[in-house]
């Protein structure tokens, strides 16, 4: 895959992109990262695969738009930052947490402090949401597709369609989410 | 809590980014203001937050099968730091010398394979008595083998040939010449106690093909062996052994 290519490939793609870059780079950095910090072969693939999501990631929110340097690089820099972070919470090197970095890494500030539990009750209801609903959301606010893109991929009628299927999926998770927390009586720290 | 239409309205607006600038003064002074707004700001937060991680775990866990079939289809990637390195390293030193003793070790030569097969045979014919009072040419001769004299025992022998053409005192001739390296008379030697005798052929053709064995001659070597790995006597397992070193 041409360097030039892969921001547009994986802005518009989907996993077969991922699996494309994932492959891609693999050898290389499980090569060096197993070398650099003594860990484990298995380690090694943890930190690649949360590497790889936190890249895809940053293209897909436009955190990155331009590469100033080659893939390799950029990922090997992601890498090296978790490795360096994961030994300096933990002292020494132990298998990562991947949910853990995950969400440290795509989770926005303003929730930070919002209890686990809160968080499980938001996952039950997505569950309980169903699809198409589930598929048209995650391509909305974790693929950061645009609507003529769900629009496609979802064959709905037109834009406006998928825009106003994805207002009423929301308003649908709004409500589910709202009996999950009162069934429960969670409250969201404030 | 059941929030107006217009608030969920301008929320959605702000996290789909689709806020103009009136809306957005608007959205600033309620999150500063009203906090039953800003709590439902945090609301549709938690729920863009749950969806986008549940998008990631469904892509960490594709990569995780996706690094299930890599594996199954790569070498282990040696790892300096796993324990299992040391096992894997020391496996592949293993194999790599058993596989360098296989290929590339050179074969034995003939006179090596001679050397480690052969082995005089013992003097079961005639074994000498200590404080013998008479000593013949007969006794001496056999004293002398057992001595490990073979030079004088393979004079004596012969000599007693010329008398006593037994097959016995032929065979330890044979042995005897075999040692001192006279390989064509111990041939000769062999060949006729083959086919003079009814008894020691056996060991006849087997001393023959350690005669060829000692001169390189391999050719003549291998029939006489694949004839005796063949029977079910004591030699048959010696001898196939040695015709698989000397193929």
């Amino acid at each position: 895959m041409k360097q030039e290519d892969i921001i547009f490939k994986i802005r518009s793609g989907g996993q077969s992109e991922l699996a494309a870059v994932y492959e891609e780079f693999r050898s290389e950095f499980l090569h060096w990262i197993t070398r650099e910090f003594r860990c484990s072969q298995e380690d090694g693939q943890d930190i690649y695969q949360v590497t790889i999501l936190i890249f895809f990631d940053n293209i897909r929110q436009g955190k990155l738009q331009h590469l100033v340097s080659s893939v390799k690089t950029y990922l090997f820099g992601i890498g090296k930052n978790l490795a360096l972070e994961n030994l300096r919470k933990e002292k020494k090197f132990v298998p990562m947490d991947q949910e853990k970095w995950l969400r440290n890494s795509l989770v926005d500030e303003p929730t930070a402090h919002v209890e686990e539990s809160v968080f499980a009750q938001a996952k039950e209801a997505l569950q309980k949401l169903g699809q198409p609903c589930q598929r048209l959301i995650e391509l909305f606010y974790y693929e950061k597709k645009s609507m003529p893109e769900i629009t496609e991929t979802l064959g709905y009628k037109n834009s406006d369609t998928a825009k106003n299927q994805k207002c009423k999926c929301m308003a649908r998770l709004r409500k589910l989410f709202e009996q999950e927390t009162t069934s429960k009586s969670i409250v969201i720290n404030s | 809590m059941n929030y107006p239409e217009n608030d969920i309205t301008l929320v959605e607006k702000y996290f789909d980014e689709m806020l103009n600038n009136a809306e957005r003064k608007d959205f600033d002074r309620r999150m500063q203001t009203d906090q039953n707004f800003k709590m439902l700001v945090e609301r549709e937060q938690v729920l863009i937050n749950s969806i986008r991680m549940h998008g990631v775990q469904e892509d960490l866990q594709f990569l995780k099968k996706l690094e299930e079939t890599l594996n199954d289809k790569k070498t282990v990637t040696l790892n300096p730091s796993s324990k299992r390195w040391y096992y894997v390293a020391a496996a592949a030193v293993i194999a790599f010398l058993i596989v360098a003793k296989v290929f590339y070790t050179p074969a034995p030569s003939p006179e090596e394979l001679f050397h480690a097969y052969f082995k005089p045979y013992p003097n079961l014919f005639e074994p000498t008595v200590r404080g013998e009072a008479t000593a013949t040419s007969r006794t001496e001769a056999f004293k002398a083998y057992e001595q490990g004299d073979y030079e004088r025992a393979a004079t004596l022998f012969s000599n007693l040939l010329k008398t006593e053409k037994e097959p016995g005192i032929l065979l330890l001739l044979g042995n005897s010449n075999l040692i001192l390296g006279n390989i064509e008379e111990a041939k000769n030697n062999f060949i006729t106690l083959n086919s003079d005798f009814d008894e020691l052929d056996i060991q006849s053709k087997w001393f023959l093909s350690l005669c060829y064995l000692k001169s390189g001659d391999m050719e003549r070597a291998k029939p006489i062996l694949a004839e005796l790995g063949n029977t079910e006597i004591s030699y048959a397992a010696k001898a196939k052994e040695l015709l698989e070193k000397v193929k």
